[in-house]
């Protein structure tokens, strides 16, 4: 039969393809006794073979991060711009990340997750998984496909201990994702900042991965908390050098030094430390191996 | 607790058949009394696959820890196996990625410099930037590539050193900056019981002159099966040379086992047997039969090699070769084994789109062959699940395609040598050299991303026992062209390969279908 792609197909062809699924269907429906019950011979189904995964690792495979392109780049982030004139400053630190690492951001609305999205680099975007709260996302199958199709989220647990956060996230890190947090863990109702978790360091410790401090300006504006439909408002946001844990460094210590970059990325003072050159960006992304090199 | 391996015979009440079809499915409806195998279940993986691999290299296998062995000043090498294993590739992250960052953590508590990791792919074809990172991670791969992370070059004269011959004359060459090591870490990916043991250094690190004298067709005939190595001429030749190679170089081997989850969530159909399937699953299989028979190839390719396995971590052992081996096939024959009642007259089986030699390009008609009656004809421990002059069923679409870059001497092959015979002894003593000394072939193994020149002799050999045991082979769905090239018969349906089998092996023969993949091994009695 000729393809629907070789030029070749008329009417016939076509005929032909519902021929075949008609037959298919037809195959299915009498092979599996659609209409009837299941044989007692057939052996019982195995309950060893896992299910669907429920982090929607579907939402990371291909063709949906294809599709995702596609929305992101014709609908998401033309609306962005044109709802916001995002500036971005420091966007270096983020064009090339050469290992995977947790993006930290202080946390407004709802237009935040696209709005960082669209601060990063195509590269880094792709590879960016968004921690969405799995108590306010994932409840309902559908808005969880959503956000996960649109924004390639995954459910994170903000109530479920250090183990349930580590869990998913330390796959997907090792996986080679970054992982876009709000170490905050609900949104500001005021602009303001609030207390960070400690679960940023936690599994900033436990990987080694870096993490980015990012702040973001005047979204609180754009779709405040309670509010349904985005405003038209300017947002800015501030990107800052990335931080490795110290050695020696407990986890809590790490997220008050994450939460104290994020508040000073957010105090508006160009500091060449956080903003910095490419040879500043150069050194902070030397691989944590250096004692191999010649 | 997984469910077993089973053989199911078909009554009125079975289900159609998943056959796999190339890029494609097939739903065939076996005769009655036909018998099924199906794989068993996959095994629960590890929970914590890194506290396993530290506690490997802290306690192994009549070896001392890891960490007893490193020095600062020492030169070390960190070698892997290529994209060849596992199949379909593995979701991230690998599990050589994860023992190899275990591994280089204790290099760098010890302070060595010197560190080299190389992709062991023998005479494949070497791997890409992304290949690599996909194997060893972001983290390795932005440390070291290129220059300390690199493929194996089996063609580079001065990076090849002859370590001796054997007592068999068995030639043993080695990468130079592994017999140059103080020591070489070998880590590996076992996925069926052919891999691993001493065929990882022997022929990973090897080059042609170590590498022919296992991979010619003696040994292939000798070789019953390759997936039971106690039976495997293959495999005692591979002793042979691991175990000059442990005299030259201390080698220190971790191996690591998969279990049999080889499909995502998104093909999970794949995964179970017919009975199982859910409605979900058979809107599924529905859903992507259509996608596949009328999306274009290249889309079609594109989609099934972007698949990643959810494999999980069944076993890590670290150590001595031979001790370090015996445990890991134990966990790879309790994920694999499928105890079968005798032979049978027919064997059908369908052949999916990947085969170990064409990650990323289209199966050729030659590695059709290499995969049906090289691989999964093998996958028995005994005797063949089909009988002496028995039929071989295969499904595929065998077309006339190749991918340029990585076959170039598999268009030649199969134009030329099997164009004038496909008997594997005569190829082998009138094309073999030419081929595997063929500058042009030489270039594009080094310097390109080509297969070498000799590895469509392999894998024409790897079907060797299968030639000489089945009367006849069948290839259904096939172009007719190509089929008859190969020197099997064509038919268009499964019906029709039955009506040509009986003028083989007369009325009613007994028929066997294997369900794989997910792989299985027969253990027939």
């Amino acid at each position: 039969m000729a393809s629907w792609y070789s030029g070749r197909y008329g009417v016939s062809q076509l005929l032909d393809a519902a021929a075949s699924v008609s037959g298919d269907v037809r195959t299915m429906r009498r092979g599996f006794r659609w209409d009837r019950p299941r044989p007692r011979s057939w052996p019982e189904p195995s309950p060893a073979i896992p299910d669907r995964p429920s982090n929607l690792g579907w939402a990371r495979m291909e063709p949906v991060r294809s599709l995702r392109f596609l929305v992101q780049r014709g609908l998401m982030m033309p609306f962005t711009e044109a709802m916001t004139h995002l500036q971005v400053e420091g966007s270096e630190w983020v064009e090339d990340l050469d290992r995977p690492a947790i993006l930290a951001a202080n946390h407004n609305s709802h237009a935040d997750t696209p709005l960082l999205l669209h601060a990063l680099s195509q590269r880094t975007r792709e590879k960016t998984v968004v921690a969405a709260a799995a108590d306010y996302w994932y409840k309902r199958p559908l808005l969880a496909s959503v956000v996960g199709l649109f924004l390639n989220t995954f459910p994170f647990s903000r109530t479920g201990g250090p183990q349930a956060v580590l869990s998913s996230s330390h796959q997907l890190l090792k996986s080679g994702w970054n992982l876009l947090l709000y170490p905050e863990g609900t949104r500001s109702t005021d602009g303001r900042i609030g207390e960070f978790k400690p679960g940023v360091g936690f599994l900033a410790t436990e990987t080694r991965a870096p993490v980015i401090p990012m702040h973001v300006r005047g979204s609180h504006r754009v779709m405040p908390k309670g509010q349904r439909y985005p405003l038209p408002g300017p947002v800015k946001i501030r990107i800052g050098k990335p931080l490795e844990v110290r050695r020696g460094e407990t986890s809590r210590a790490f997220t008050t030094r994450v939460e104290a970059a994020v508040r000073q990325l957010g105090d508006g003072r160009e500091d060449s430390a956080l903003t910095g050159s490419w040879i500043d960006r150069w050194r902070a992304t030397q691989p944590r191996r250096s004692s191999s090199e010649p | 607790m997984s469910r077993p391996g089973a053989v199911i015979e078909v009554d009125r009440n079975t289900p159609p058949t998943l056959f796999h079809y190339g890029e494609g499915f097939r739903l065939e409806n076996l005769p009655l009394g036909s018998r099924i195998l199906y794989p068993p279940d996959p095994i629960d993986p590890i929970p914590h696959p890194e506290r396993a691999i530290r506690r490997a290299l802290s306690k192994p296998l009549e070896d001392d820890p890891l960490k007893g062995l490193l020095r600062p000043n020492m030169k070390l090498t960190i070698a892997f196996d290529d994209l060849s294993l596992p199949l379909p590739p593995m979701a991230a992250p690998d599990v050589r990625q994860l023992v190899i960052e275990e591994v280089l953590e204790m290099c760098a508590d010890a302070g060595i410099e010197d560190v080299h990791l190389i992709a062991a792919n023998s005479l494949h074809r070497r791997m890409t930037a992304d290949e690599i990172r996909h194997i060893v991670g972001d983290r390795v791969f932005s440390t070291f590539w290129p220059d300390r992370l690199y493929n194996h070059d089996g063609e580079d004269p001065e990076g090849n050193v002859l370590v001796g011959r054997t007592g068999e004359g068995e030639e043993v060459t080695l990468s130079r900056r592994a017999v140059e090591s103080d020591l070489v870490v070998y880590v590996n990916l076992t996925l069926v019981p052919m891999d691993g043991g001493h065929k990882s250094m022997a022929t990973g690190l090897g080059s042609y002159r170590s590498v022919r004298p296992h991979h010619n067709v003696k040994t292939l005939l000798a070789s019953r099966s390759y997936m039971h190595p106690p039976d495997s001429a293959l495999h005692h030749s591979c002793v042979r040379q691991g175990q000059l190679i442990e005299d030259a170089v201390r080698v220190f081997h971790i191996e690591t086992s998969v279990n049999n989850h080889a499909f995502p969530a998104i093909a999970n159909f794949l995964q179970k047997r017919e009975t199982d399937w859910t409605t979900s699953d058979q809107v599924q299989f529905l859903a992507m039969k259509q996608f596949t028979d009328y999306a274009p190839p290249a889309f079609k390719r594109t989609i099934f090699h972007s698949m990643r396995a959810p494999y999980g971590m069944t076993g890590v052992n670290a150590g001595q070769v031979d001790a370090v081996h015996e445990k890991t096939l134990a966990a790879v024959r309790r994920q694999m084994t499928v105890e079968v009642d005798g032979q049978t007259d027919v064997v059908t089986m369908g052949l999916p789109y990947l085969g170990p030699y064409n990650v990323n390009a289209a199966l050729n008609p030659v590695l059709v062959v290499c995969l049906g009656l090289g691989y999964l004809f093998n996958l028995y421990r005994g005797k063949p699940v089909v009988r002496e002059g028995g039929v071989v069923i295969m499904t595929h679409p065998c077309r006339y395609e190749f991918d340029s870059v990585q076959h170039p001497s598999y268009i030649d092959f199969y134009d030329e040598v099997l164009a004038d015979t496909t008997d594997p002894a005569q190829i082998e003593e009138r094309y073999e050299a030419r081929f595997a000394e063929d500058p042009w072939y030489r270039q594009l193994y080094r310097k390109s991303h080509a297969y070498h020149g000799v590895h469509p002799f392999y894998a024409w050999y790897w079907a060797a026992f299968a030639l000489e045991h089945a009367g006849q082979v069948i290839v259904v769905g096939g172009e007719r062209e190509v089929v008859h090239r190969l020197g099997f018969r064509a038919a268009s349906t499964l019906e029709d390969a039955f009506e040509i089998a009986e003028q083989t092996v007369g009325k009613w023969p007994s028929v066997t279908h294997l369900r794989t993949p997910p792989l299985l091994l027969a253990d027939v009695r």
